[in-house]
């Protein structure tokens, strides 16, 4: 009997294993530099007090991308293909636009955080920059969906580097862990800027476009849509616990020795080091230069998928050059464009791009959540896979939330810096 | 200069497209409003051109029908019919119609012509006045750069603006017999007869091209009205793996249809990718004949000569004459394009020689298979590996290679196109 039931649980994890990827992939994304820097700061500043955010967040990631990938697998088509057969040319084309010029934004600020990564262990920008740019581009346009989702779970794995520093950073766990549920709210808005900063960058527009037409590309079939929702759901755990510890050793160090300003992450690392070690400091370095390299890949990945299908073009990391050549013209495009940016301009000269971009996603949040709350509520797309009376409610909750957040953070941009 | 004037004019009236239709002011035959027009139907059994129903919104958002005799003129501006408001309001509902806007705008329709799948942008139609009233007849989809501007700027400046302005960029149309519908909806297909005849006669690499672009509900509505025999040689161009998820999708009858006029060898492979059960029950369904013939494939390891070669063949005992080789080749049940050899074989099936089909062109009838043969035929045993038998195709230039048993029986041939698939990576 027990070995059956062996048999049988091995059987399962194989088909999870086969499945596995874009949910994990997509959620890690989330950690991206900024996503880094803006976990550093909550640390450094609010040492361990804005830890329970992590549980809202964790469930709104969880709540959005389970549905993104459940309209992947039932429908067979990317999101910007449903956007585009359901509220015609124009919505999508001007989607288009705020997508392509938010993501050149945020590759900007992708290949930005590079440099200053590598800065710690003193690489030139001039040459880590390019090359990273070169490494990035030829992944993607030499390998195959195979091989290039391999790549990426390998680049989820480093984030391992971060458990390990906030190890190393000696932090009072006990505390730590209380404070995960233990919401707690302190005067100032300060404190208010930076939940709001924390959950309002949590959920991007690209990432939906990304996830749904990676389930697609990677053909799951409808039989195996409960291990694509535990891809998704381990995916979003896995990036919050990374965040967890990223969070608690800023506040084990940082805070604890006295109130620092950090400017950037590649700053959290380099702070670390008088209070837990170079080894610290260099895995919490080494960190940040595999999330930028992971989601300067992504990024540009998902625009280059999400305006194809809009227009109605071929793409895909399957297909070959000839194939898809807009598929990856745009791909190329933002990448060189990108990676030039950082190394052309002055970091002031960044700032308002990377700004702009910011506006751009948080204006485009709201129609791109409303219009797969719709989309995954049709029965004729989505059948009997369609949303329950109880997920709705959460979602539109989660949703409307959501929207609330970043229209807050971007007001805050405005008026007051918060790590964005 | 008059000519100049006329062809203005018909370039203006004549040609119309659907997103200038969409939301056109509907006016009666007094001059009353009725509402604009949200959609257009077409009626394939009776004519699968022409427009044969506007749907108009009315004010309080009702939907009203009028059919194509009630439609007394169309231009840019405005549309008027030649009943009173009041008769439209009783016209009843039509049977299930091919919806414009629904069914293709901004769907994805297979050009047949270029053969590749698109989106579609715009409906290009033609205004046709025919005895007392107007009809539309449907012309080309557009799915050019222009008529993207076109959309872009719909609502935003005037009609004929828009005009001008996409007139000066590059359009491109497809002309609407080319064009494929995707419907999903088995009822619906046979209903608006929606049929992939043209599809159906295109080189299965490219019928199977087509069916990478699409979605799997649409890959499978695709696979499910074509016939057997082109379903079965359009999936065999696909990945392995791709094929499993196609055939799985389908009902199992049809499946096992498919699996049936496949190549023996295509057949194994993808039975071996799918679930056990599912291929018990495709096997289970195919003729006893095909399914032995894969049957007696699936055994072999991956990556050997026996998981590559065909059951497919021709061999002939060896008394047989050239004569004899066209009566088999007349009744080969495989592609008689895959053979490049005929074998020769004693009772037992013992290979004795092979002779290329070239050789048999250019001998009289007559001639005894056993004076064309050369001598000593390479072949190899079915555990051989598949980088062996690559390599043999290389070095000697082959086009087949029989496999035999430790017998020397003949148990398959593996043939050059297998081994190319192989050596590019597509199993």
């Amino acid at each position: 009997m027990d070995r059956k039931r062996l048999a049988s649980f091995r059987k399962r994890l194989l088909i999870f294993l086969a499945v596995v990827g874009p949910g994990i992939i997509t959620a890690n994304v989330d950690n991206d530099p900024g996503g880094i820097y803006t976990y550093s700061i909550a640390g450094a500043k609010f040492g361990y007090t804005l830890l329970w955010t992590l549980v809202p967040v964790t469930i709104a990631l969880i709540v959005v991308q389970e549905m993104v990938a459940r309209m992947g697998v039932v429908t067979g088509k990317g999101l910007a293909d449903l956007i585009r057969e359901e509220y015609g040319f124009r919505t999508t084309f001007i989607l288009m636009i705020c997508l392509l010029v938010a993501d050149l934004g945020n590759t900007i600020s992708e290949f930005a955080g590079l440099a200053s990564g590598m800065s710690v262990f003193g690489a030139s920008r001039y040459i880590i920059v390019p090359l990273g740019a070169v490494l990035v581009w030829a992944l993607v346009v030499k390998g195959t969906y195979r091989f290039v989702e391999k790549v990426f779970l390998v680049s989820c794995v480093f984030y391992i580097a971060y458990p390990i520093s906030c190890f190393l950073a000696h932090p009072a766990w006990k505390e730590s862990v209380e404070s995960v549920f233990r919401p707690s709210v302190q005067p100032g808005h300060g404190y208010l800027y930076m939940i709001v900063g924390l959950v309002g960058t949590t959920i991007a527009p690209w990432m939906q476009f990304y996830l749904q037409s990676a389930v697609v590309e990677k053909g799951i079939k409808l039989k195996e849509y409960v291990y694509s929702k535990w891809d998704v759901i381990v995916g979003c755990v896995i990036t919050d616990v990374v965040a967890f510890f990223i969070i608690v050793a800023c506040a084990a160090t940082i805070y604890a020795s006295g109130h620092r300003e950090i400017r950037d992450a590649a700053d959290a690392a380099l702070a670390l080091r008088p209070l837990a070690g170079h080894a610290a400091t260099a895995l919490f370095a080494f960190g940040l230069v595999n999330a930028a390299l992971l989601s300067a890949c992504i990024l540009p990945l998902a625009t280059a998928y999400y305006v194809c299908e809009g227009l109605g073009l071929e793409s895909g990391i399957n297909k070959r050059v000839g194939e898809a050549p807009t598929f990856y013209w745009l791909y190329t495009g933002l990448i060189a464009l990108g990676a030039l940016a950082v190394v052309v301009m002055r970091e002031q000269m960044q700032v308002p791009i990377i700004l702009l971009s910011q506006v751009v996603n948080g204006i485009m949040l709201p129609f791109v959540l409303i219009f797969m709350l719709r989309l995954s509520n049709r029965e004729d797309l989505m059948g009997a896979y369609r949303n329950t009376r109880a997920f709705n409610a959460v979602a539109w909750v989660t949703c409307v939330v959501m929207i609330l957040l970043t229209v807050l953070l971007m007001g805050a941009q405005f008026f007051h810096t918060v790590p964005a | 200069m008059e000519t100049r004037r006329c062809c203005a004019l018909l370039w203006e009236e004549a040609v119309i497209y659907f997103t200038e239709i969409q939301n056109l002011p509907t006016y009666d035959v007094m001059g009353a409003y009725v509402g604009r027009v949200v959609d257009l139907g077409i009626d394939p059994n009776q004519n699968a051109l022409r427009i044969a129903a506007y749907f108009v919104e009315t004010r309080e958002k009702k939907l009203v029908y009028v059919p194509r005799e009630q439609m007394q003129s169309i231009t840019v501006r405005s549309a008027q019919t030649s009943v009173t408001r009041a008769e439209i309001h009783s016209n009843k509902t039509f049977g299930d119609l091919l919806r414009v806007r629904k069914d293709v705008l901004d769907q994805q329709v297979i050009d047949v012509d270029h053969r590749k799948v698109v989106r579609v942008n715009d409906i290009d139609l033609e205004i046709q006045p025919t005895n007392g009233h107007t009809e539309l007849r449907v012309l080309a989809v557009n799915v050019g750069l222009a008529s993207a501007v076109r959309r872009l700027l719909q609502g935003l400046t005037a009609k004929h603006t828009s005009r001008k302005i996409s007139s000066f960029i590059p359009s491109r149309t497809i002309p609407w017999e080319f064009v494929n519908l995707i419907e999903p909806d088995a009822s619906r297909r046979l209903k608006l007869r929606i049929s992939y005849e043209r599809l159906a006669r295109l080189h299965p690499a490219d019928i199977a091209d087509i069916l990478e672009e699409l979605s799997r509900d649409e890959q499978r509505s695709v696979i499910e009205a074509l016939d057997h025999e082109t379903a079965a040689q359009a999936i065999s161009e696909i990945p392995t793996e791709k094929q499993a998820q196609l055939l799985q999708s389908i009902p199992v009858e049809k499946a096992a249809d498919i699996v049936d006029e496949m190549a023996p060898d295509e057949a194994a492979d993808v039975l071996q990718e799918l679930p056990p059960e599912t291929s018990a029950k495709l096997l289970a369904d195919m003729e006893t004949e095909g399914a032995q013939d894969v049957k007696d494939l699936l055994g072999f390891e991956e990556n050997t000569a026996g998981a590559l070669m065909t059951t497919h063949y021709v061999a002939l005992d060896r008394a047989a004459t050239v004569e004899n080789v066209i009566e088999a080749m007349k009744g080969f049940e495989g592609s008689v394009e895959s053979i490049h050899s005929v074998y020769l074989i004693d009772t037992e099936e013992t290979l004795l020689g092979a002779v290329p089909l070239a050789r048999i062109l250019l001998a009289p009838a007559r001639t005894p298979l056993q004076e064309l043969s050369r001598g000593e035929v390479r072949s190899v045993r079915p555990e051989t590996d598949a980088k062996a038998v690559i390599d043999l195709f290389r070095k000697y230039n082959l086009l087949s290679l029989p496999v035999v048993d430790d017998k020397q029986h003949l148990q398959g041939v593996v043939t050059a196109d297998d081994v190319l698939d192989l050596v590019v990576g597509r199993r």
